[in-house]
């Protein structure tokens, strides 16, 4: 999360911001399955929420269930590849930041529902495919001795 | 397996119903969250002071590559704009005092009688869905939610959250930011209204010679004077019984002042610029063109107080009926390159906390 507010917040490809939360609960829904990853989103999302300005626990809610859309992946794809891997978290990835918006609106603030949206959603999930492989070990190695064993 | 398969489902629902009611009660305004918040804040500062200085260097050679060749041309556009603006600041800077002063003569509300104190941009918001810096200023330096915060041009935004030693600001290009401004129509866009008694009146009571000056400009907004330090005056040389006499009496020519009519800017995103509705479409106020200044009404209810300068009118897009235009608004305030601002210690009545 250190990276996410210093390094990924300054740097802004076309203007979108890289979601690094978004990416590591993406990587742990589609290494660890539904409910590990389920379960890593929302305590992800919980420290993301804390330094966000949105209502505490949105973000929780949405990285939980993001993880759990890139934890149904396992599910349809039994042998996969490194790059299966990576477009299954690119488009969980897209899903989590078009959920966000979403989830603000359901909570009142309705503002950021726009087609800009895809924009950002499309740019994340990009940015998140190239990223995944180098993730994948990390959230292995972070996640071995907690969540799994 | 089925009991970890359980145990993990439990981990799942009892995470889902914390994060519901951390919602619930941050949308309440709990006390609670933003203890947590706080709480959290002192133990992540320091990790993120060190991912800080690691990703420098990472960080400034993305900067490098990607905006070198802007950063070279902006360079060269502002040493030209301060070649130009030099002579102008002294002549404004005397003119804003001035006003100021007349202001102050009047008993009415100027910036110039409201503290402020300054901040530095210490980051932004880590999302793509919301527009909020902070800044390094908080509850120890007198900053109260809701005061407005300002930078050389104009309006930055305004104070959501303050901890003891920083704040958060939310930019007016947020969807949730909403404020009372003034639209400030040249006079000559106006269109006239023909008063045959008040015409007849005045042509039976002016006599002598009449001159108006032109105003001068004391900023570099087209038709826009910082208060009402250079509204057009109209002298007239009244003839008084007592030869050795001629008294001079100045009164505002109203034909020729501004003419002002407020309405709400929202913010739209940071893709879209803000814009400004519910405008009355009287008659009096004339076409509005772009240019024209949009400037904030102040007021008891109003999150910021008067004449603050918010940014030029860009495009008018009319509307049927009595909805009034919508004016698209370009902010004068550059809020990608935030520095140093200006918060003032003005809390509005509406976001003060009843003990």
């Amino acid at each position: 999360m250190g990276f996410q507010t210093t390094l990924f917040n300054d740097m802004r490809p076309f203007g979108v911001m890289a979601q690094v939360m978004v990416l590591f609960a993406a990587c742990a829904g589609v290494v660890y399955g539904a409910e590990i990853g389920a379960v890593a989103g929302l305590i992800i999302g919980l420290m993301y929420d804390c330094v966000l300005t949105t209502p505490l626990g949105l973000a929780s809610l949405v990285l939980g269930a993001t993880a759990f859309v890139a934890g149904a992946f396992p599910y349809f794809v039994r042998d996969s590849s490194w790059w299966n891997k990576a477009i299954a978290v690119a488009v969980a990835s897209a899903v989590g930041e078009i959920l966000f918006p979403i989830a603000q609106a359901m909570v009142g603030l309705g503002g950021w529902v726009q087609w800009r949206i895809f924009a950002v959603a499309t740019v994340v999930a990009l940015i998140n495919m190239v990223l995944a492989p180098l993730l994948m070990p990390v959230v292995r190695w972070t996640l071995k001795e907690t969540l799994v064993g | 397996m089925s009991a970890i398969s359980a145990k993990r489902k439990r981990a799942i629902a009892l995470l889902s119903l914390t994060s519901i009611i951390f919602i619930t009660l941050d949308l309440q305004g709990s006390e609670s969250t933003s203890v947590l918040r706080g709480t959290f804040g002192v133990f992540f500062r320091p990790i993120e002071g060190v991912a800080r200085v690691i990703t420098r260097p990472v960080s400034n050679a993305w900067h490098g590559i990607t905006h070198y060749n802007a950063v070279t041309e902006e360079n060269d556009l502002l040493r030209e704009k301060i070649a130009q603006q030099e002579g102008a600041a002294v002549a404004a800077a005397a003119s804003v005092r001035l006003s100021q002063e007349l202001l102050a003569l009047n008993g009415l509300p100027t910036l110039a009688g409201i503290n402020s104190v300054s901040a530095q941009v210490i980051g932004d918001s880590p999302s793509n869905f919301s527009q909020n810096v902070e800044i390094n200023q908080g509850s120890d330096s007198g900053v109260k939610v809701g005061m407005p915060v300002m930078n050389a041009a104009g309006l930055v935004g305004k104070i959501t959250k303050v901890f003891p030693r920083r704040s958060i600001v939310m930019l007016i290009t947020d969807p949730e930011y909403a404020l009372s401004v003034k639209v400030i129509n040249n006079p000559e866009a106006a269109s006239p209204i023909s008063d045959p008694e008040a015409s007849a009146t005045t042509s039976s009571t002016t006599t002598t010679t009449t001159t108006i000056p032109k105003p001068q400009p004391t900023s570099n907004i087209p038709g826009f004077t910082p208060g009402t330090t250079t509204l057009p005056l109209t002298t007239i040389n009244v003839p008084v019984s007592i030869p050795s006499l001629t008294p001079t009496l100045t009164v505002p020519n109203n034909g020729a002042l501004p003419i002002r009519e407020t309405g709400i800017l929202e913010g739209r995103g940071p893709s879209r610029v803000p814009i400004v509705r519910f405008i009355d479409s009287a008659q009096r106020f004339g076409t509005i063109l772009p240019g024209a200044p949009i400037v904030t009404s102040g007021g008891s209810l109003s999150l910021a107080p008067p004449d603050i300068v918010v940014g030029t009118v860009s495009k008018v897009t009319d509307r049927l009926g009595t909805s009034g235009p919508i004016l698209e608004i370009n902010l004068v305030a550059d809020l990608a390159n935030l520095s140093f601002v200006r918060i003032l210690l003005y809390q509005p009545i509406t976001e003060q906390v009843k003990p």
